[in-house]
């Protein structure tokens, strides 16, 4: 008799900017299939908002979307529980909550979710075993999910140096570069960052990421700019801006509404960071992009301006 | 030799701990206390003004009370950790207050590994290089035995204060209490002020039907606990007759269960399978169990954009779906006024007061 293959469903959101190879990769190794939402539009966006408690952050009613989406769609959605690597290694308590989160939004509909859990500093659970114990969840054997483990992170690190050389000639070409300081859901979701970025090409402008960098010594370097900054995603962009704020003309901070950690620290970035043009950009739900689109005129006009070329 | 000048230590006001945090930095510390003036619409302006836009609320509070006792004349300011954003509050603080020009020495406890005993060292060398351990641990757990008052009295006069038959005896027996622990010097004097509270509120006569109007708080760890903050919610509350029960405080997070609240997570498996938040185990379960006890309401307490208290919303809807049991959700900011407040509990009480007598 013939095994039914698993199907496994990846909401186009949050993490899955971050963890899209390792996802993909771990669960083909261990022969199952994934299904991810398509591209958030109109429709996910008025899905999730919706479903979503009104104050919570744009980010979240998108991801929202995605999961409703793939509800029916797939045997499992993932929905990982991601609380810290480490000591001021942590990622905002939203990542805590989304497992129990989805499961309470749709507990109705009957669809299954599956989750794993990294909580270095309070469960001493590091990324590698809660992989297993998942794999393990799905029928698989420890060896099996380790293994894939494995080949799915080293997937994961070498896509993410592959990106990170692309962007590092970015750097090189002439012409005026501004950094984005952003979450990669925020920079790389079509609803938020990604017309930001396609603005600024537009404009001639070259966009570069701020988080696109070697992370572990972004890691390090974050830690000059803010010595007790805990998010690491926040000390992976704190660690970008470090590295690269000489070899750009401008930044922006762009952010989802209302985002915990980007509250905090982008009002520190301005309080720290001197010498180079910032924009504090924070996107919400509002339909068009001409209030945006004025924003970023205003702020390349700006960096013309001090540059004597306007 | 002259003697070394002590440090004047002041800690955000929170809740009525102050009172514990004086009696631990005077007595444990050996350092003066310099407590933060009470917390007025001047400090939530003086907070909101230098505050980023979108923080949660106590940010804006913490730093508008840490202004007024620099102003009070604090010389060292000391700042918690904490799990949410909380653990981040320190350094943006400083900066900020920095940058505003306010001179100070800041201890902050996020800068040192909580995980490792000999940091504790390290910060209390930072107020006093000859600290006597010895007598810090007895003066300090003696502060804690305050705290543990100071929780138990709160929650039983929350419980009655509502039914008082006399002219105001409870709430006078109650606030006695807090001036003796305010104003307490040694162990005698905080045994005797927790004596003096019980045998007093259990003396004046109440007048309360047998089956009250009973209301569960659940929410944020600052604003839920705090008057000033929340608008004297449960004063509010209490006062149109009704028994306030909150399990949150900072014995019971704390001192009873640490950063273990596994038995807490038992009954609650169906509704979160992992901490969601620094306090969602704590307020899942409390929720489910006042539902469970019959409770007629449930208030649930947050501060604007306070991210793992929005999450857990979901969860107390569903409570609310199973049990039938009526929530009501405050979120207060620094433009939260009294009159919204009083219309919508008034509102909250018309209809439990009414399902209980349908029902």
């Amino acid at each position: 008799m013939e095994k039914e293959i698993i199907k496994i469903g990846l909401p186009r959101a949050l993490l899955y900017y971050r963890y899209r190879v390792l996802w993909r990769t771990f669960f083909q190794e261990l022969g199952m299939e994934t299904v991810v939402s398509a591209p958030t539009d109109h429709a996910i966006l008025e899905r999730g908002t919706a479903l979503a408690i009104d104050e919570a952050c744009l980010s979240l009613k998108i991801y929202l979307g995605h999961v409703a989406a793939l509800v029916g769609q797939c045997d499992y959605i993932l929905v990982p529980r991601v609380s810290n690597f480490g000591r001021h290694r942590a990622m905002c308590t939203r990542f805590e909550s989304t497992p129990d989160l989805a499961r309470n939004v749709f507990r109705n509909s009957g669809q299954k979710f599956l989750s794993y859990e990294v909580d270095q500093e309070m469960q001493k659970t590091g990324e590698e075993d809660a992989f297993v114990e998942m794999g393990k969840s799905l029928g698989c054997t420890a060896k099996a999910a380790r293994k894939a483990y494995k080949v799915a992170k080293k997937a994961e690190l070498s896509h993410h140096k592959e990106r990170v050389q692309r962007y590092e000639q970015q750097y090189k070409k002439d012409g005026m570069k501004v950094l984005i300081a952003a979450h990669s859901y925020v920079a790389e979701d079509p609803y938020m960052g990604r017309m930001v970025s396609d603005y600024l090409k537009k404009a001639g402008v070259i966009p570069v990421r701020a988080d696109m960098v070697d992370r572990e010594a972004a890691l390090k370097r974050g830690r000059d700019l803010s010595p007790t900054c805990k998010w690491e995603i926040s000390r992976e962009i704190l660690g970008g801006i470090a590295m690269h704020k000489e070899d750009v003309d401008g930044i922006i901070l762009l952010s989802a509404f209302p985002c915990g950690p980007d509250a905090m620290v982008n009002e520190l970035i301005t309080r720290r960071v001197k010498g180079v043009p910032i924009l504090n950009l924070v996107l919400d739900s509002q339909s068009g992009t001409a209030g945006v689109e004025t924003r970023l005129e205003s702020f390349i006009d700006i960096i013309r301006f001090q540059e004597g070329k306007l | 030799m002259a003697e070394v000048k002590k440090r004047s230590v002041s800690f955000p006001r929170y809740a009525e701990y102050s009172c514990a945090f004086k009696y631990i930095v005077e007595q444990a510390l050996g350092c003066r206390y310099v407590m933060p003036p009470a917390l007025t619409k001047r400090t939530m302006e003086l907070g909101t003004k230098y505050s980023p836009d979108f923080v949660c609320t106590p940010f804006k509070t913490i730093l508008g009370s840490m202004i007024e006792s620099l102003e009070a004349g604090a010389d060292t300011l000391l700042m918690t950790h904490g799990l949410c954003r909380l653990g981040y509050y320190g350094e943006l603080l400083e900066q900020i207050l920095r940058d505003l020009g306010y001179q100070f020495d800041f201890i902050n406890l996020s800068d040192y590994d909580m995980s490792k005993k000999k940091e504790y060292i390290r910060i209390l060398r930072r107020f006093d290089p000859k600290v006597n351990y010895a007598r810090f641990l007895v003066q300090f757990m003696e502060g804690l035995r305050m705290v543990e008052y100071v929780d138990e009295v709160t929650g039983e006069y929350y419980k009655n204060c509502g039914f008082d038959a006399t002219d105001g005896q409870y709430k006078r027996a109650y606030q006695d209490f807090l001036t003796a622990m305010y104003t307490a010097q040694n162990r005698g004097d905080v045994e005797a002020g927790y004596r003096a509270v019980k045998r007093s509120l259990q003396s004046i006569p109440l007048d309360k039907p047998q089956r009250p109007l009973r209301v569960g708080i659940v929410g944020e760890f600052y604003t839920a606990m705090d008057a000033f903050s929340n608008l004297e919610v449960e004063q509010k509350l209490a006062d149109m007759g009704v028994e306030i029960h909150r399990w949150m405080n900072v014995t019971n997070q704390f001192l009873r269960y640490g950063s273990g609240q596994k038995n807490l997570r038992v009954k609650i498996q169906d509704l979160s399978v992992y901490d969601m938040g620094p306090t969602s185990t704590a307020n899942i379960w409390y929720a489910r169990e006042c539902a469970e006890r019959g409770y007629d309401g449930l208030i649930h307490i947050k501060s604007a954009a306070c991210t793992p208290e929005i999450d857990v919303m979901p969860v107390l809807q569903n409570i609310s779906a199973d049990y039938k049991i009526p929530v009501l959700y405050l979120t207060y900011d620094a433009q939260t006024s009294d009159v919204g407040l009083m219309t919508r509990l008034e509102a909250f009480y018309d209809m439990i007061d009414m399902r209980k007598k349908v029902l």
